[in-house]
Formats: C-alpha cells, sequence, structure tokens
C-alpha cells in the first residue's frame, strides 16, 4: 500500500460540467513504474495529473502517494512536475533554472542532484550558461526535465510534455528521458495522446474515456528493458499498438460522445 | 514574398571581390548610411526652415534661432543650474511616485483586501487633474521642494502602480504549478517568479512616467510662484518679459533632458531585461 500510489473512487465535477471530469477512478501504480495516461480530449487524464500532483482537488474519493496526501509529498519535494510548456524562468539560465528546485522550499532539506552531471545526462552540458531564449524548444524541454529530475522526487508527473515538439525532436527526447528514467528510477505518470510514444516509454498504459472521465482498460506493456530503437519498431511493439488503438476505439463509444458528434 | 527573397539571395550572393554577406547586412542596419539619416536631416532641415521663416516675418510668434543659440551660449551655466534644479525635482518624485507605488503592489498582490481599498482610490487620483491641487500643494506646503516633488509623484504613481500590479500577475500557469509542486512560499513565489516577471511592465511604466516627471516638474514651478530656481521658473519669468529667446532654450534644455532619461531608460532596459521578448 505504502509502496505504490493508489487513487479509489476518485470523483471530481468542475462547476457548472453536465458530467464529472473524473468519475470513480480507481488506479494502482507501483514504485518505479512508468505509466502512461492515454484517451480522447476530455477524459479527463490531464485532469488527473493535477490531483495527484496536489494542484487540484477532488469532490470524493482518495488519492495516496506512498501513503501520503498529494500536498504532504510536495511540501517534501518528492514530486517533479514537468508542463506541457517548458516553463522556464526566462531570467536565469539554462544551470540556475535546472538548480532552481533545490534554492526553492528549503525547509523540505531534500538532497538534489548536481545540476552539471544532470544536464551532461540530457546533452545539454555546453549550454550550462546560455538563457531559455538562446536554446530550441526541445532543449528547453530537456532543461525541464533535468529540472523536474533534480531533486531526485519520487514521483515524476509529465503533462504531455513532448506534444508540441516536431517528430524527430520528440523520438530523441523520448530516449534522453528513458536513459534518465533508468538511471534514476522513479516513479512515473505520463500524459499522452500519442500511442506510440506510450508503447516506447511505459511499463503500463491507462485508456481512459471521456464524459465522465473514467479509467476503460490498463493495458502492459511487456516489452524487455532497456529498450532500443528496434524493440520499439518491432512486431511486439506493433501488434500492441493495434491492442491499444482498438481499447482506444472501444473506449471512444463507452464514452458518450459530445452531442455533436453522434452518429444519426 | 518571392520576389523579396530572390532579390535579397541575389544581393547577398557573395563575390570574390565583395564584402561577405553578414557584413552587408551590418552595414544596412548602420546608422551611417544615408537611407538612414538623410530622412531626419533633412526633416529637421525643413522644420528649422519654417521657423525662420515665421521668425523673421512674425517675431513675437518665434524667435530667431541663432538667437536661441546665442542664449544658450552665454550663460550655458545659469541654463545647467536651472536644468539640475528642474530634474533633481524630477527624479525626487520619480523616486517617491514609483517606490511607493512599486511597494503598493507588493501589498496590494499579497493582500486582496488592500487592493480593493486602494485601487478606487487610485484611480480617482489619476482621473483629477493634479495641475488643479498644485496651488493648494504650495499653500500647504510652502514655497520649497515639496510640494513640486509632491505634485511630480503623483503623476508617477498610477502608470507605475497599474504596470506592476498587472506584472506581478503576470506568472504563466504551467511556471506557477512547478512552484506549487515544489510547495514554494508566498514569498518564494513572490520574490523569485513575481517580481521579476512585473519588471518588463515596471520598465515600460518608467519609460512612460520619466518624461511625465519633468511636466510634472516644470508645471509645479509654473505654479509655485517665488521660487527662484528651475527651468519652468525660468519659462515663467522669461515670457512674462517677452524674452522668447530664453524661453525656447529653455525649452531645448527640457527636450534635451527627456531624450537624455529615454537613453537611461534604453540602457536600464538592456541590462535589465536581457531575457525578455522586447530586447529581441
Amino acid at each position: 500500500m505504502n509502496e505504490s500510489i493508489t487513487v479509489r473512487g476518485l470523483t471530481k465535477t468542475y462547476e457548472g460540467a453536465p458530467a464529472p471530469v473524473l468519475d470513480d477512478i480507481d488506479l494502482t501504480i507501483p514504485r518505479g513504474h512508468f505509466v502512461s495516461l492515454i484517451g480522447p480530449s476530455g477524459c479527463g487524464k490531464s485532469t488527473l495529473l493535477r490531483v495527484i500532483a496536489g494542484l487540484e482537488g477532488f469532490d470524493s474519493g482518495r488519492a495516496a502517494l506512498f501513503g501520503s496526501t498529494p500536498r504532504q509529498m510536495c511540501a517534501a519535494k518528492a514530486v517533479g512536475l514537468v508542463p506541457q510548456t517548458p516553463a522556464l524562468l526566462p531570467w536565469l539560465n539554462v544551470r540556475r533554472n535546472v538548480s532552481l528546485p533545490s534554492r526553492v522550499n528549503r525547509r523540505a532539506g531534500r538532497g538534489s542532484e548536481n545540476p552539471e552531471s544532470l544536464l551532461e545526462l540530457v546533452g545539454l552540458a555546453d549550454a550550462a550558461r546560455k538563457y531559455p531564449h538562446e536554446l530550441s524548444g526541445g532543449m528547453q524541454q530537456r532543461v525541464a526535465i533535468a529540472r523536474a529530475f533534480g531533486m531526485r522526487p519520487d514521483l515524476l508527473l509529465m503533462d504531455e510534455p513532448f506534444s508540441a515538439l516536431d517528430e524527430f525532436t520528440r523520438e530523441a527526447l523520448q530516449w534522453h528521458l528513458l536513459s534518465l528514467w533508468e538511471r534514476m528510477s522513479t516513479t512515473v505518470v505520463f500524459v499522452t495522446h500519442s500511442v506510440r510514444e506510450a508503447i516506447t516509454l511505459s511499463d503500463e498504459i491507462v485508456v481512459m474515456s471521456a464524459r465522465p472521465g473514467r479509467v476503460y482498460e490498463v493495458l502492459p506493456v511487456d516489452l524487455p528493458r532497456p529498450r532500443d530503437g528496434d524493440e520499439v519498431a518491432g512486431p511486439r511493439a506493433r501488434a500492441l499498438e493495434e491492442r491499444v488503438r482498438a481499447s482506444l476505439q472501444d473506449a471512444w463509444q463507452a464514452g458518450s460522445a459530445p452531442d455533436d458528434l453522434i452518429p444519426q | 514574398m518571392a520576389t523579396t527573397s530572390t532579390s535579397e539571395g541575389a544581393n547577398r550572393a557573395p563575390s570574390p571581390t565583395g564584402p561577405v554577406p553578414g557584413k552587408r547586412r551590418r552595414l544596412r542596419d548602420s546608422p551611417l548610411r544615408p537611407g538612414m539619416w538623410l530622412p531626419t536631416v533633412v526633416a529637421v532641415a525643413l522644420v528649422a526652415a519654417g521657423w525662420t521663416y515665421i521668425a523673421e516675418t512674425q517675431p513675437y510668434v518665434l524667435p530667431k534661432l541663432p538667437d536661441v543659440g546665442a542664449t544658450l551660449a552665454d550663460d550655458p551655466m545659469a541654463f545647467l543650474g536651472n536644468a539640475w534644479s528642474t530634474l533633481s525635482i524630477a527624479l525626487m518624485g520619480v523616486a517617491w511616485g514609483a517606490g511607493l507605488a512599486f511597494g503598493l503592489s507588493l501589498l496590494m498582490s499579497e493582500i486582496p483586501v488592500l487592493r480593493r481599498a486602494i485601487m478606487p482610490l487610485a484611480v480617482v487620483l489619476n482621473v483629477t487633474p493634479v495641475i488643479a491641487v498644485a496651488p493648494a500643494l504650495v499653500v500647504a506646503f510652502g514655497f520649497g521642494l515639496a510640494p513640486k516633488v509632491i505634485v511630480t509623484a503623483i503623476i508617477t504613481f498610477f502608470p507605475v502602480l497599474i504596470n506592476v500590479t498587472t506584472g506581478l500577475r503576470s506568472v504563466p500557469v504551467p511556471v506557477m504549478h512547478v512552484f506549487s509542486t515544489l510547495h514554494a512560499s508566498r514569498m518564494e513565489i513572490l520574490f523569485r517568479l513575481r517580481v521579476p516577471s512585473s519588471l518588463p511592465y515596471a520598465m515600460a511604466a518608467l519609460r512612460v512616467v520619466l518624461p511625465l516627471s519633468i511636466v510634472g516638474a516644470v508645471v509645479a514651478e509654473f505654479v509655485a510662484a517665488g521660487s527662484s530656481q528651475g527651468l519652468g521658473t525660468m519659462i515663467r519669468n522669461s515670457a512674462a518679459m517677452g524674452q522668447l529667446s530664453y524661453v525656447y532654450a529653455a525649452v531645448i534644455c527640457l527636450a534635451a533632458m527627456g531624450v537624455l532619461m529615454l537613453a537611461f531608460t534604453t540602457l536600464l532596459e538592456r541590462r535589465l531585461l536581457f531575457w525578455h521578448e522586447s530586447q529581441r
């Protein structure tokens, strides 16, 4: 129980919304696992991530992170967040951006990684003195990832971190992320709308359905680790991709579609 | 679009003897290129010619330019002294006005009750013509520095208050989320996030407020009869005696002060806001 993230019966309705954005969510994520949340827009995957991060409240049910509440985990600086945009501070150079978590909330007394070695791991050792506006979007997102790993978090939350990048950069960053994760062995919850991305990265894929937002199915990704390009493009991965796509289709039909999409 | 790019490509095609493309590019933006300075020079020459024509035909409308020059050259120290006197009022006013506004913005961003209390007052203060209050300030505070600095401070207060208040709230939501998951304290969010984010807004306000402060100082000198120094005083006294060349010499000094202030602001912006979109 204490060795996993447990969400039980979690329900949340936004004010004025016809259906709950999260409806009776049950989810267990063992420590050290890499889990992707995938589903159509409006399925509440980003909301669920924000609830786990303690950024949003909920109506009923509960969410426990290794036996603590989300706020307690944040107070201990045990949660790292990589938002959709890099969210770097433009007036700090790369090095100071990466080491920022160690300068905020010192009461937590959590030891941090050396920013130089983190930057080396994401291939940005040479850019330490540069400022965010001097970097490409992909490099900025690498800095954001290095920053999130900086406190050696127990839990890393990523909200479609690569969705704004071109395909080539996106794939390169996926490998960067995997090698960092294999080294740090933290638990990752990763929101994405790319099936391939989910398969490349995850141990489990949580397929969600929309309106109301529910967990439709949890699919294990039984590809060996560490993974490489061949593995991820191989027949097993392709079979799995079919499986996830079919599940997404079913989830789409299970959830009530928005009115304008209901077939006549 | 297509034609532009091809002609530019042709322009920049490196020839064996010609300059490298980068250098030519630099020359194109260089202030030495006639295309850069010629329009300004022509415009200035036209204005000067018009001025001279009016000054020759109607000497009570405009003084002759050489006379203005001679007046300035005659006693530059008098003008410098008066300019300094006006400038110091303007700067003291900015320091008080902008300083108070910045401090209040910080307080208001942390204490919403204070915001609701202060904002309406500030808006009323802003729409009140301060010049109308100036005589009353003279009655209250005498002919010394105080009423002039207060007038200038009131004029500079509002733009800074509004801009900094906006700037303090301009932190993007994802950045806030990162700070929230780190459990940053309110003070950490204020000083590590909100205050730096507000700097571009504060500098934009300064750009407006510094020239305004000179207006404030001059108007205050007009109103505070009996003050013996300052360009405003000089203008009022010279105008009363019909010495137009003194009036315009003083006006030129004021304009020069304004230009210097803007140049200073630009320098400060380059230093403080090198990271901001406005500097690219």
